[in-house]
């Protein structure tokens, strides 16, 4: 009996280990498109007056490139506190219907286990979590496989940025060479994952009209907010006549 | 003085990104979720997603059409990573040869 559950034991930590590694490495992609913005993030902030220490301060902190991006673009000496909160507050307000989306998936975790994984949540690892439950078929996401994938996330982020604050201005225009399109590239595949076929997926062409369009109109990141609820608006009213 | 200016913005700036990240947690996670807004849910993910590229699909330069193009028929057909290195070298290489 105490071998069986030895056993058992050892499966488990073995399989979670697993996971781990399997969510490393599906990161990878991702943090190729990481580094290079990672990069300007850091030498952008020296530019702005931060000190070396800072940047990785940051970025280690919140783990939320848009809206560290927008701060570093509207920061002063001294910085205007109210407006960069808000500006954050604003940019990450996604996050709050990417959270609802993942209480079905984070059922088999307690609050206790699932508030501290949240912080690691961004757009790249909460899609990829949920599009390989998806896959498996699976009514939970794998914690282990997410926790991997932030890792190595989050290790790029803050190591990327804080060498880029190091290296600051003797770089070149990183921007310029393609990186750009390695988030369009990373989400394109995640939705072909996601597809349920046109008619289930209409609201999803509304919210990148309306994205589109608030791009093209509005300033700032306003496109991710006005898209991600017009998106919501129409699942709510089409999922009522349906 | 400023330093700590600094420091409190970056604290604030984090603590309201955090915020963001558990709010639609906390609020729903003792719930139990009807099956409409379960199926409501089951379609944020892509409504997010989308919203999020949007800008890859305004662009005004032909060499980043291009490039969206190549990307999307790549992202139909390849798994990550290879989409992903296309993606970027379709991308840089176009804007190269027809200028951004």
């Amino acid at each position: 009996m105490n071998s069986l559950s030895t056993t058992s034991a050892t499966d488990v930590a073995s399989g979670t280990k697993f996971e781990a590694i399997r969510g490393m490495r599906a990161s990878l992609p991702v943090m190729l498109g990481f580094i290079p913005f990672a990069l300007v993030l850091g030498a952008q902030a020296t530019q702005k007056g931060f000190t070396v220490l800072e940047v990785p301060l940051m970025t280690g902190l919140n783990f939320g490139g848009g809206s560290e991006f927008a701060a570093i673009r509207l920061w002063t000496s001294p910085p205007q506190v109210l407006l960069i909160v808000a500006m954050s507050l604003l940019v990450n307000c996604r996050h709050i219907l990417m959270g609802a989306a993942l209480v079905p998936y984070l059922q088999h975790l307690t609050a206790r286990q699932a508030l501290p994984a949240l912080f690691f949540m961004c757009d790249e690892s909460w899609a990829m979590a949920l599009a390989d439950a998806r896959q498996r078929a699976a009514t939970r996401i794998s914690l282990a496989y997410y926790l991997g994938i932030s890792a190595g996330l989050y290790l790029t982020w803050v190591t990327f940025t804080a060498l880029g604050a190091t290296l600051g201005p003797s770089m070149g225009n990183v921007e310029h060479y393609g990186f750009d399109m390695a988030f369009t590239a990373v989400f394109l595949v995640l939705l072909r994952g996601m597809w349920r076929g046109a008619r289930a997926c209409r609201p999803w062409l509304l919210s990148l009209g309306v994205a589109a369009l608030s791009c093209l109109f509005l300033p700032g990141a306003w496109y991710v907010a006005t898209g991600s609820a017009a998106g919501l608006l129409a699942a709510i009213v089409w999922g009522k006549a349906s | 003085m400023t330093e700590r200016l600094t420091l409190l913005t970056i604290v604030l700036m984090a603590a309201s990104t955090y915020l963001t990240r558990v709010l639609g947690y906390l609020a729903l996670r003792k719930r139990t979720l009807s099956p409409r807004l379960l199926a409501v849910m089951d379609c944020v993910p892509g409504c997010v997603l989308v919203s999020v590229i949007a800008p890859a699909f305004v662009s005004e330069q032909p060499a980043n059409w291009l490039a969206l193009a190549i990307t999307l028929l790549a992202a139909s057909r390849l798994p990550l990573l290879p989409t992903v290195i296309i993606g970027i070298v379709a991308t840089g290489m176009l804007r190269h040869l027809l200028g951004t």
